[in-house]
């Protein structure tokens, strides 16, 4: 795994997202060192009941005369336990609102970011990785801020302030104890060396899991019809598996290292006990003292105990925000020019391609070689080829998905690459071949790319796509809910819903990829017929296998291995007597022939 | 569908919660049982171990100090350490257990999980959003494992050491015990309150949670397709509300968890007070000793303790068990579509089907088929043919028993397939849907899927079949080359070609169709059929396309529409008839001519 650099270090970065809630969280860290006194001070109260009015010489006396200063004893030890207690409660629920501050800003910036990559990126992170990302890893980094800070503030300021108690009564005994931090402090230091890999293997088979279990749930239908649970539930098993033990491997490093660090924070009382016995007997302790430190010996070995289990969760903290910090900081390639032209009007959608070839980054033949073409505005222009020939290339590099390799592409005569990228795809209304359909109401489909079209609206773009009649016998018409990927629709319904989406934007650019392949010719005959009386003023792009659909066009484009090898009208092509007119005479059987 | 859930709505959970849940649980700590006992045992010896520390430094105080006995000291010191270490071997080996007993719990219920979802029948993935599935699987199980491994165990210590003290307490004093005791019932009022909270509490966090990520995964998934109607603004915001609540949710779940602790610290220090107070003003006729008033404290501190980590634990239960409820709906999600309990193997197919009176719905009352009934003869081939949405992939879909069927019956060679299991009866169906998924993973390996074990020779073949070979091998990495469920290193028609080729290497006996070649160009696709027919001798198929060209030389075409079918014959006896399928027909060579 190669270790990314980012802008800023994991802190900074944390701090970054905690704009707005800084002071909050300042208060908060006060909070715990104002608990954490509390803490030794409850004991201080007890101690002074217990010493004046049951253990001391003139107890009785005392209880006798001095009612009052025994209640307002037991009154501020019940006062402070309250008080600390409220401040315990509003400092943990600043540390939560902290959190969860930071948590909402993060996780949605990580959306918007993943929202806005290219292809690129896509090609890079599996869905399950980037799930991943955005909740268990993210949760790791809520975690830090809502506990693992705290845990630290807490045991710094009760090791800080029982130091200082310590050092007030006696230096060279504190100086013995604290003899023993330095052996705490390398074992932890080579147990942050061993265990952060295991953390950052960790974040991997996590994300591994989340993949496997994605896929499987996604491919269901490929799994069922291939019968392949026994073989999916192996290959899962293995993840699960790959998983667990490195879990258990992660716990184990901190295992190793436990005993030792128990072992050394223990070690104070034995110090104590014998060195401060050596000064008992030497006369250079006093009993008082030794019986102050032994009360107090576990506000420092517990400290020392809780670094070990704090490195633990930093580590962990570590390994999944530099796998945030990967997505957060990663910036698409393809973004609005810094001298982007504005055009929020519509546009004619006017399309040239001049000389156009593209590669892709990764591939080892161009997909695309000098292709040009024109297409006014209102035109249709067919693109046909064999498959894996280059067609949805071709159209993608309208929308600017991909950058061409060399030459231009324009829309209005003005490169793509010069326009703001939302301000070009809203005038571009593209049908994909792979239908993805949200799991939301049919209506709510269909608006998808224009939220506030009216219902009527949508009801005639139905109505363009030939999809008014199945949605009218659905039992809840547009209300209906399709599943995710428009599960429980057939293919070509799928699609008619897809094409309604793209008509539904009005777009001045319509580019359907194939989008009537599974729709039955009589259907596509009428949609066809509908895309041709369109009401608003519409450039058509269609990739198309169909004689009819293409034949019908103003202008045919032949792709062959990614050049133009054809180019014309209908007749045109025919009397060309190339690849078209033999696929005329494929797809109209024999008898035309 | 109008079950169908979707992101914007929460599940709603069906079975009340009930102590068998925990007794449920209880099933999956029991393979550790053994392992659990030690790690108790352990834990017991390590505390009583632990008791030991005390009585050494009391000694070397009281004894060794005043006979100011150097060596002594010493000797005690290293006692001292002894007792340490082995505490500390002790509570390494009980870690050691525990984290092997929490991970083989995770792992065993995700496993559980996970096989229980490959039961399940399309239906179920069709009526949610795939997110909502996969939060179950991997982030719910991860909250479970600590409650229900180390929980457990932590009850019986802490409950044990709960009886020492009340013991010994009781023995000192009972009255003042009793004061002590009172506190209980007071906490017990309010972790009931919290307790009620609660519940409703984290069931919403683990519904909003599940909301985002359906939203999460769906997005991913369709990022193209936000990224084309240039809708990234609004789904950010959409995201950002879910992400809100997610937050807002949490904000109120832990309103009352953090409650927990603070209120327990308060009720113990309370009865600290009230110990004071009772036993110097109230029962002043007791007398009570300096000793007994300071070992009642003490002890009430060492009462309290254990109740506090039970609070803890509690607490912990109650937030866990939201998710634990959602796990066990999942495993208990009844299989509609399942083996019969006489289910027998499917034998080698012939390839005879029959379809006898059959009546589908996916709905109640929503007729899709209505006594559909025809055969095919061994080796025959037979299109489906008519309108998108007619019910000709349902038809398909029933020969695998994806869904059960409401009247008549499916047989296959005889045999009503509803009858056999279901791996015997869809491991030698050869189904290639509509909807070509592809794993991540080469290409080799989404191609092996079809078989597992097959050669590469075997690989080659079926793709040379499929005219995918050339393509392939025309990739960086050939076979290898690595291929992304979302990436753009693959055409839709290759997608399809793949699929194919993973289809056709599972050497079906009865092969299915389903607008396979959909998004394959037409030559192509020409040269695919040349093999496929060598491949299809002696095989049963159904065919499923609207470009009737390449149907028309089968042994039998059914004209499908409405749920019933309308014609059936050859393509001459069809022609002859002049009904639907002449109409068909005749337009479509229409449009081509």
């Amino acid at each position: 795994m190669e270790k990314k650099t980012f802008p800023r270090t994991r802190i900074q970065w944390l701090w970054d997202n905690m704009k707005g809630k800084r002071f909050l969280f300042i208060v908060a860290l006060f909070g715990t060192v104002l608990y954490n006194a509390f803490q030794l001070t409850i004991p201080f109260f007890s101690q002074k009941v217990v010493d004046e009015f049951i253990a001391g010489e003139n107890a009785a006396a005392n209880l006798a005369n001095n009612r009052d200063r025994f209640l307002m004893l037991i009154g501020m030890m019940v006062g402070i336990t309250v008080l600390r207690a409220l401040v315990v409660y509003a400092d943990c629920m600043a540390y939560e609102h902290v959190s969860q501050s930071v948590l909402y800003k993060v996780r949605n910036i990580l959306f918007h970011k993943i929202e806005y990559q290219d292809m690129r990126f896509y090609n890079e992170y599996r869905t399950g990785d980037l799930m991943t990302r955005v909740t268990g890893d993210l949760d790791a980094i809520r975690h830090m801020v809502a506990w693992v800070v705290r845990m630290i503030i807490e045991a710094f300021s009760l090791m800080t302030a029982t130091l200082v108690y310590f050092f007030s009564m006696n230096v060279r005994m504190t100086l013995w104890l604290m003899a023993i931090a330095p052996f705490i402090l390398i074992i932890i230091r080579v147990f942050r060396i061993k265990v952060g890999p295991m953390h950052a293997l960790l974040r991997e088979k996590l994300a591994g899991m989340n993949t496997s279990a994605q896929e499987n749930i996604s491919g269901n239908r490929v799994v069922k019809a291939f019968a392949r649970e026994d073989y999916e539930i192996k290959k899962f098993d293995e993840s699960n598996r790959d998983y667990s033990e490195t879990n258990q491997k992660t716990q184990m490093v901190w295992l190793k290292f436990y005993p030792y660090i128990e072992s050394c924070a223990n070690l104070m009382p034995v110090v104590l006990m014998v060195v401060g016995g050596t000064y008992l007997i030497r006369g250079e302790l006093t009993m008082g003292q030794y019986v102050a430190f032994s009360g107090l010996i576990w506000a420092l070995a517990n400290p020392m105990r809780m670094l070990g289990n704090i490195m633990n969760e930093f580590q962990r903290f570590s390994a999944a925000s530099a796998k945030d910090m990967e997505i957060y900081y990663s910036e698409p390639v393809i973004v609005d020019a810094p001298d982007a032209i504005d055009k929020p009007d519509r546009l004619k959608g006017e399309i040239e391609f001049k000389n156009v070839s593209f590669k892709f980054e990764d591939g080892k033949y161009p997909v695309l070689k000098n292709i040009s073409f024109k297409a006014e505005p209102g035109q249709t222009v067919a693109i046909m080829g064999e498959t894996g020939c280059g067609k949805t290339s071709l159209i993608h590099l309208i929308p600017r998905f991909y950058e061409p390799t060399s030459g231009e592409v324009l829309v209005d005569g003005i490169n793509v690459n010069r326009y703001k990228l939302r301000q070009l795809r809203k005038n571009i209304g593209l049908a994909t071949q792979d239908v993805l359909l949200y799991s939301d109401t049919i209506d709510g489909n269909i608006a998808f790319g224009d939220s506030h079209i009216s219902k009527e609206e949508v009801l005639k773009f139905a109505r363009y796509s030939q999809a008014s009649e199945f949605i009218a016998k659905m039992p809840e018409g547009y209300d209906t809910i399709i599943g995710e990927r428009g599960v429980g629709l057939s293919g070509g319904q799928k699609q008619r819903i897809s094409l309604a989406r793209a008509l539904a934007v009005r777009p001045s650019i319509l580019i359907l990829d194939d989008t009537t392949s599974a729709v039955d010719m009589e259907t596509e005959k009428q949609i066809q017929n509908s895309l041709r009386k369109l009401d608003f003023n519409c450039t058509k792009i269609i990739i198309a296998q169909r004689i009819s659909t293409t034949k019908v066009a103003d202008k045919i484009i032949v792709l062959k291995d990614g050049v133009i090898a054809e180019q014309g009208t209908h007749q045109e092509l025919i009397a060309q007597k190339g690849y078209y007119y033999e696929l005329v005479k494929l797809q109209a059987g024999e008898e035309v022939v | 569908m109008a079950g169908r859930n979707t992101y914007k709505e929460d599940e709603i959970l069906e079975t009340p919660f009930d102590y068998h849940h925990l007794l449920r649980a209880g099933s999956y700590i029991k393979p550790y049982s053994k392992k659990m006992i030690l790690a108790f045992l352990i834990s017991a010896v390590g505390g009583i171990l632990a008791l030991f520390s005390p009585m050494i430094t009391q000694k070397a105080l009281d004894d060794v100090v005043p006979a100011k006995d150097y060596r002594m000291l010493f000797i005690l010191g290293g006692v001292l350490i002894g007792v340490f270490i082995l505490s500390a071997i002790f509570a390494t080996l009980r870690m050691r257990i525990m984290i092997k007993v929490s991970q083989g719990i995770i792992y065993d219920i995700r496993k559980d999980i996970f096989k229980h979802l490959q039961d399940l029948p399309f239906q179920y993935y069709d009526d949610r959003p795939h997110g909502k599935i996969l939060i179950r699987v991997v982030n719910y199980v991860n909250s479970v494992s600590d409650m229900l491994s180390n929980g457990l165990i932590n009850i019986i210590l802490e409950v044990m050491n709960l009886l020492f003290i009340v013991v010994f307490m009781f023995i000192v004093d009972v009255k003042l015990s009793i004061v002590v005791v009172c506190g209980v019932p007071i906490l017990a009022v309010f972790m009931l309150w919290i307790k009620s909270k609660q519940r409703k509490a984290w069931q919403n966090v683990s519904n909003k949670n599940s909301n985002l990520n359906a939203y999460l995964q769906e997005n991913i998934v369709g990022a193209r397709v936000t990224q084309i109607f240039a809708r990234e603004e609004e789904n950010a915001e959409i995201f950002s509300g879910l992400s809100d609540r997610c937050r807002k949710a949490w904000m109120w779940a832990v309103r009352y968890t953090n409650l927990v602790w603070p209120g327990i610290d308060t009720i113990s220090v309370l009865v600290r007070a009230a110990i004071y107070i009772f036993a110097l003003l109230v029962f002043v006729n007791g007398h009570y000793t300096v000793g007994t008033i300071l070992a009642i404290t003490s002890y009430a501190a060492r009462f309290w303790q254990p109740i506090m980590n039970l609070g803890n634990i509690f607490n912990n239960f109650i937030n866990n068990i939201a998710y634990l409820e959602r796990i066990f709906e999942t495993i208990d999600e009844p299989v509609t579509v399942k083996d019969a309990d006489d289910a027998v193997e499917m034998k080698p197919i012939e390839g005879a089907v029959s379809f006898e009176n059959v009546t589908f719905a996916y709905e109640e009352g929503k007729n899709v088929l209505h006594n559909v009934s025809f055969t095919v003869e061994p080796g025959e081939s037979v299109a489906l043919v008519g309108p998108t949405g007619a019910g000709k992939s349902t038809i398909v879909s029933l020969l695998s028993r994806f869904y059960n069927i409401e009247r008549g019956r499916v047989l296959i060679d005889g045999q009503d397939i509803s009858k056999v299991t279901l791996h015997s009866l869809r491991s030698q169906m050869g189904i290639m849907l509509q909807d070509s998924f592809i794993f991540s993973g080469t290409i080799k390996d989404n191609i092996l899927y079809g078989k597992l074990d097959a050669t590469d020779e075997e690989i080659e073949k079926a793709a040379e079949t499929v005219c995918a070979d050339a393509f392939i091998r025309n990739m960086p990495e050939g076979y290898m080359t690595e291929v992304k469920e979302r990436g753009n290193v693959l055409s839709q028609g290759q997608k399809q070609l793949i699929s194919f080729a993973r289809t056709l290497i599972s050497d079906p006996r009865i092969l299915i169709l389903d607008e396979a070649t959909s998004s394959i160009d037409v030559q192509t696709e020409k040269a695919l059929q040349q093999g496929l027919n060598a491949m299809l001798k002696g095989r049963t198929s159904c065919i499923i396309a609207h470009r009737l060209s390449t149907i028309k030389n089968c042994d039998k075409i059914m004209y499908i529409d409405e749920g019933g079918i309308v014609e059936c014959g050859t393509h001459d006896e069809l022609m002859q008839k002049r009904g639907a399928y002449y109409q068909l027909y005749t337009s479509q060579m229409d449009d081509i001519a």
